[in-house]
């Protein structure tokens, strides 16, 4: 899902040249009229509700109990909660692990595919296929060779002497297999953002530097690098947006268990609003994954105000 | 450009290979033991040559109804999804190419960031008033929520798609006499299908394969099949690995190609856009 971000990032329209905006007349009723049914879909379904999230975190109801008015209390309940503060601290180490090692991975990767490499079309297109398929096939597809004892990749680490991955009762390794799964899921994503940015890095920047005598260390750090990080930066940002959300991973392979040992926000969340029906805790946690994403993203956010703002 | 040294080109290509492996071997497993009896899934080590059999499928058919159900449900809110998203997002994408004032800006700005927003959080007012309004367990719902997360995006493509055209055609087809509708439908529309292409293609990957929403928002009639493989995952009665391999298998066979397929839309999208910065 997230590569959709990055090319609505990417694909950001020019500024439209003067004389056009001048031509142009003003839009009327019929222009606002289409685009009643993005703005309404985008209020019914993602601002009233997130409104609402925030007004129903300071209340406690459940099911059949009016809703009160509480204040705070929710937010003090959450924050005194140790198993809150495991699922944050699963999150943070799940999150920024998935981040940069795929990070790595996919500048890696694009720097390979970078110049001209024979059957360029076939290898991206499989590096691409993860992208495609639903998590739950994936989590089926990454425990049948991890599946204890008799999985693939259980039996080759066994015969080489290091063990298994004890994904199912030992948090740290279930965590562990979930950001693996992610990383599987989603470098396609990273990997298309840096490697159409490398594909913007003029050639003749490089060959000049190179009759200058730089290595090739000293291209990559002081040309190459610093003319796709604007890029790099996009693809950090939206994949810790994206990485905040992490559920299906650790809910399809342990549920968050044992002992609610290996869950994050998404899966505390989860529970609090639809096993033990607390709507206000669930709200809190809500509330609280939203500043978390706006709060990482707040830097990217106000520079394109700034820019969507100033073309109108 | 400096010449490679052969060694160097081995490990150029090493890499390639690994990359090519952790992307494919995993889905390659499963799709080739689907053809397997249960009794050689987890045969050491792992054979490539084995006589292939249907055995999971029809267990599948006969045992696992409600997965085909299932099917149905991803086809149908896919398929909604998808053209809810396209006309949303064409209609605004033009408006927001073609007129430009403040408010227009900051809708355009809202839609996006209304992007940072984890989808899971708005589960929890809507829950209990869909089941109110009894709209929990629908295709309609669905639709609209999938439609509704990915219109922001389908609004900024189509937008650069559409500002990219040449305004002089749109002013050619008015001085000659044709309305709104005339020049939507036969001077702007024909020349946007790459953008409704690649927003499409985003839309259906998303919806034909989206876990949460439809694991909290469905039960029984409009389950999908993502939900239904995991459901399939978590039997107490110990996993039927082949049958899961086979629905795996199935799930990802039209999605797969239609990514392989239509790549260059995926990758063009966002070279074109990046050379523009």
């Amino acid at each position: 899902m997230g590569m959709v971000d990055a090319a609505r990032v990417l694909s950001r329209p020019r500024a439209p040249t003067a004389g056009r905006v001048k031509d142009r007349r003003s839009a009327r009723l019929v222009h606002y009229a289409m685009l009643c049914p993005t703005l309404v879909l985008l209020l019914a379904f993602l601002v009233l509700p997130a409104i609402y999230v925030g007004w129903l975190s300071f209340n406690t109801s459940t099911y059949g109990q009016d809703s009160t008015f509480v204040g705070l209390a929710n937010y003090a309940q959450l924050f005194a909660d140790r198993i809150f503060w495991r699922a944050f601290w699963n999150t943070f180490f799940v999150v920024n692990g998935i981040v940069y090692v795929e990070l790595l991975l996919a500048l890696g990767l694009a720097l390979l595919l970078s110049g001209p490499v024979p059957g360029k079309a076939i290898i991206i297109a499989v590096v691409l296929a993860p992208y495609a398929i639903t998590e739950s096939s994936g989590i089926v597809m990454w425990r049948y060779m991890f599946e204890p004892d008799i999985g693939l990749v259980s039996h080759i680490l066994g015969g080489l002497g290091l063990g298994q991955l004890d994904w199912s009762t030992n948090p740290v390794e279930t965590l562990l297999l979930a950001s693996t799964i992610a990383i599987w899921h989603h470098l396609p994503f990273t990997f298309l953002i840096l490697y159409a940015a490398l594909t913007t890095v003029p050639r003749d920047v490089l060959e000049a530097s190179e009759i200058d005598g730089a290595t090739r260390w000293q291209q990559f750090r002081l040309i190459t690098l610093r003319l796709i990080m604007p890029a790099v930066l996009i693809a950090v940002l939206f994949r810790y947006i994206f990485a905040i959300r992490t559920f299906a991973e650790v809910w399809l392979l342990t549920e968050g268990g044992p002992a609610r040992l290996s869950e994050v926000l998404a899966i505390y969340l989860y529970r609090e609003m639809f096993k033990y029906h607390q709507f206000g805790m669930a709200s809190a946690t809500g509330c609280f994954m939203l500043v978390m994403s706006l709060v990482i993203a707040w830097p990217y956010l106000r520079r394109m105000y700034g820019e969507v703002m100033r073309s109108a | 450009m400096r010449r490679r040294s052969p060694s160097l080109q081995v490990l150029r290509w090493a890499l390639i290979a690994l990359a090519m492996a952790w992307s494919a071997i995993p889905i390659l497993l499963v799709v080739l033991s689907s053809f397997k009896e249960a009794s050689q899934i987890f045969e050491v080590p792992f054979t490539l040559i084995f006589r292939p059999t249907l055995e999971n499928y029809r267990t599948l058919w006969t045992a696992r109804p409600e997965f085909f159900r299932a099917l149905g449900s991803s086809a149908i809110v896919t398929l909604g999804a998808v053209l809810t998203a396209i006309c949303a997002s064409t209609l605004a994408g033009y408006v927001y190419a073609r007129y430009r004032n403040r408010l227009l800006s900051g809708t355009a700005f809202g839609m996006l960031a209304a992007r940072m927003l984890p989808p899971i959080i708005i589960t929890v007012p809507l829950f209990p008033i869909l089941n109110v309004l009894r709209m929990n367990d629908t295709h309609l719902l669905l639709v609209l929520l999938y439609a509704a997360f990915y219109v922001s995006l389908g609004t900024w493509i189509m937008r650069s798609f559409v500002a990219n055209l040449p305004i002089e055609l749109e002013e050619a087809a008015a001085v000659d006499g044709a309305g709104l509708i005339a020049i939507l439908g036969r001077v702007v529309l024909p020349l946007v299908v790459p953008g409704i292409i690649t927003v499409a293609i985003f839309v259906v990957v998303f919806a034909w394969n989206e876990y949460v929403f439809a694991l909290i928002f469905t039960t029984r009639d409009a389950r999908t099949a993502p939900v239904v493989i995991g459901e399939m995952l978590g039997t107490v009665e110990g996993v039927q690995w082949g049958v899961i391999f086979a629905a795996a298998t199935v799930q990802l066979l039209p999605v797969v190609t239609l990514v392989i397929a239509l790549q260059r839309y995926l990758v063009s999208g966002l070279t074109a856009g990046a050379v523009k910065q």
